[in-house]
């Protein structure tokens, strides 16, 4: 079943007179329980097309088509509420609410959807206990190490059963043993809920772990390799 | 959540948030003072407007006020009394003969007002009485053939009735009210001297004592010195109602003192029997009719149903006859408002300085919250909450201190002692004992919310016009 389709995609910036094409005519499709990673050099688009494809930012050609919705077509308002519904995003620098306590930055999506309390409160010990921090429920992003955060972050994402996750360089910040860590809970929380990550990378750690493994260059899908078939 | 977030954003930059709240603490402490003290001034001015000197209505012949000749008196006064009697909103009024003369003694003599009143009645429908200087008499109280007369101190002060001697007595309990050796040594050559007025008094002190010493103990020396002997007489002197002069002596019967240096000078009180003896005028004639209602907040609805019912008498409320005064508490709490608006406002530039140095080192969060899926009005309404609570932190700190600092100054009073001779010559107590209603800190709470309000619109706005791409790239 697909969960993202990207049909002849380009995104264009208009930068200081010079024209930038980011993305160059991307066609790719993503099903439910990929565990994808877009690699490529600097520069090569890896985070516009995840941009894109999270409602970030809407391209300058084509079409992308996520949970049976046309992105072009969303105003920015229903963006929003269609990134909150359908979309899970784990950013490099973790990006937690500082002022919010783990468990409390886990529920913020959930609170944002009107989750009842019960509900809200047994999926974040759920997804807590997941990402092996149960006993740091109360502890602030400034009371967690690195690793520690972006599990957090993980939880966050996955909290409102979005359609999908993207993660934007998420060992990019962490040491090998919690990036190690850190992809065995993402590789766990696919097998056993089949839920869709959709990273952007450089760490061979992540790419190794990869079950397909898409490279751009100067915005262009230059190979789309699904590693599980290869074996 | 939103609120228990912006709460906590509050309180990420402490020394930043305690600063803008301790601005907002002593700018709504400030305002709220002064208007307490404000107030306080005009309460205590109205207080002693219908308490001691107007009432809340006056009845008078319409001739009257504008000629006050004895013979325009009121003509029916049982139809007045009907009238009052079954008003509702009227708690008790009595009549009053009024008379302008001469008081005079050997050595001065002033232009009076001279009312004739029944003192018994007068004493329980006013405060006049308790406002008789102790030693200085007894409110028509002491029995007495001679005919007698309440006045007022800057009278008696005009009339040269009140004098400033330090005597051997004086000068020792000076020493019980912490006045040092020293400085009642270099008194002693004003030992019996008997000075006719309380500048003579002054200049004499200030001649024997340093500046300094005359600063700090100058107001004590001028209460012990002073000193009246009781039981002294005065001639009034009048027309009556043939127009022929006529006069007597009165022995003064109490020298009282109020806040308002025009009425002291001016009104001169003496028993309507014995007025109506000298003047001829016939029992039961009266010039004025003075009315006290059960409360003055039915001012402007009972005075109307008088008017009505008396058309050929002049029905004037305290309002219509001091219109100043009415003016003042009529406008006083839309001043209030726009007082802690101005006073607000400043502060809000301080709140909106705050909001957006937070929204602006806040970018990379807010655009995590924006592309998590925090809509634009979620956003906005965490930064108006935020900005909100430090309005309102700032501005229930102020309150609160404002509160207790006008519970003890409400209590002590606050000594204008310095200014006495102008506040009290334009009728204003030097003596201010602040007070403020439940109804202004209900208005300054919603005018401090709306600070909060406004103040979060400028710094709200830069926060929605982040793009999230933007934002997250980099701080």
């Amino acid at each position: 079943m697909k969960v993202v389709e990207i049909n002849d995609v380009h995104k264009i910036y208009h930068d200081t007179e010079v024209e930038v094409r980011a993305i160059n005519g991307v066609t790719l499709s993503f099903d439910r329980g990929d565990f994808a990673v877009i690699v490529g050099p600097s520069g090569s688009g890896k985070t516009t097309l995840l941009n894109l494809i999270g409602g970030l930012d809407q391209p300058s050609g084509g079409e992308i088509i996520v949970a049976g919705h046309r992105l072009s077509e969303l105003r920015p308002s229903e963006l929003i509420d269609f990134r909150m519904e359908h979309v899970g995003f784990v950013f490099q620098s973790y990006n937690l609410i500082p002022v919010l306590t783990a468990e409390e930055n886990v529920g913020f999506i959930m609170n944002l959807q009107h989750w009842p309390k019960e509900k809200l409160k047994a999926r974040t010990d759920g997804l807590l206990d997941a990402v092996g921090l149960a006993d740091r429920h109360k502890s602030r992003p400034s009371q967690l190490s690195g690793g520690q955060q972006q599990r957090v972050a993980v939880a966050r994402a996955l909290a409102p059963q979005p359609e999908f996750i993207l993660a934007d360089e998420p060992t990019a910040n962490l040491d090998s043993k919690s990036a190690d860590t850190l992809l065995d809970i993402m590789e766990k929380l696919n097998r056993d809920e089949e839920m869709t990550f959709i990273f952007s990378t450089h760490d061979p750690r992540v790419m190794k772990r990869a079950r397909r493994v898409i490279t751009l260059e100067d915005g262009r899908v230059t190979s789309d390799v699904r590693t599980d078939q290869k074996e | 959540m939103l609120i228990s977030l912006a709460w906590k954003n509050v309180w990420r930059n402490r020394t930043r948030s305690l600063t803008v709240i301790a601005a907002v603490t002593v700018g709504v402490f400030a305002g709220v003072f002064a208007m307490a003290a404000i107030n306080s001034s005009i309460v205590q001015r109205i207080d002693s407007a219908v308490n001691e000197e107007l009432s809340h209505i006056q009845i008078n012949n319409r001739q009257f006020r504008s000629s006050s000749d004895i013979r325009n008196f009121i003509s029916e006064p049982d139809s007045v009394i009907s009238v009052l009697q079954r008003t509702s909103g009227v708690a008790d009024f009595t009549g009053r003969i009024i008379v302008r003369g001469i008081a005079s003694t050997s050595t001065g003599s002033a232009g009076v007002e001279i009312s004739g009143i029944d003192a018994e009645k007068e004493r329980t429908m006013f405060t006049l009485s308790q406002r008789l200087i102790p030693g200085t008499g007894s409110y028509f109280g002491s029995d007495t053939k001679l005919n007698s007369a309440f006045i007022g101190e800057k009278l008696a002060r005009e009339l040269y009735i009140i004098r400033y001697i330090l005597t051997p007595e004086v000068l020792e309990s000076l020493a019980g009210k912490d006045v040092p050796a020293s400085v009642i040594e270099k008194l002693r050559p004003l030992e019996g001297v008997r000075f006719t007025t309380e500048k003579k008094f002054s200049d004499a002190c200030s001649g024997l004592l340093s500046a300094k010493e005359n600063r700090k103990y100058g107001l004590k020396l001028r209460e012990a010195a002073w000193s009246y002997r009781e039981g002294s007489r005065i001639i009034l002197s009048f027309l009556d109602i043939n127009g022929d002069q006529t006069g007597a002596a009165f022995r003064i019967c109490g020298i009282y003192r109020t806040n308002n240096d025009y009425f002291e000078a001016m009104s001169l009180f003496v028993p309507d029997n014995q007025l109506r003896t000298l003047t001829g005028m016939q029992e039961g004639q009266y010039h004025r009719f003075i009315v006290k209602l059960e409360n003055s907040n039915l001012t402007d609805k009972v005075t109307p149903v008088i008017r009505e019912s008396l058309p050929e008498l002049e029905v004037l409320n305290w309002k219509e006859i001091q219109v100043d005064l009415a003016m003042i508490a009529d406008y006083v709490n839309q001043i209030y408002g726009i007082f802690m608006a101005l006073i607000l406002a400043a502060l809000a530039f301080g709140i909106v300085n705050t909001m957006l140095m937070s929204v602006l080192e806040r970018t990379r969060e807010l655009g995590m919250l924006s592309a998590i899926g925090m809509n634009h009005r979620r956003i906005f309404m965490m930064i108006m909450l935020e900005s909100i609570f430090l309005s309102i932190v700032g501005g229930f700190a102020g309150m609160a201190v404002s509160g207790v600092v006008i519970g003890i100054t409400g209590h002590t009073g606050i000594n204008l002692v310095k200014y006495s001779e102008g506040l009290e010559a334009m009728g204003y107590s030097a003596h201010l004992y602040p007070t403020i209603g439940a109804d202004f800190f209900l208005m300054l709470t919603v005018l401090i919310v709306l600070t909060g309000i406004l103040s979060s619109i400028y710094p709200a706005r830069k926060a929605l016009q982040l793009n999230p791409v933007e934002a997250l790239r980099g701080e």
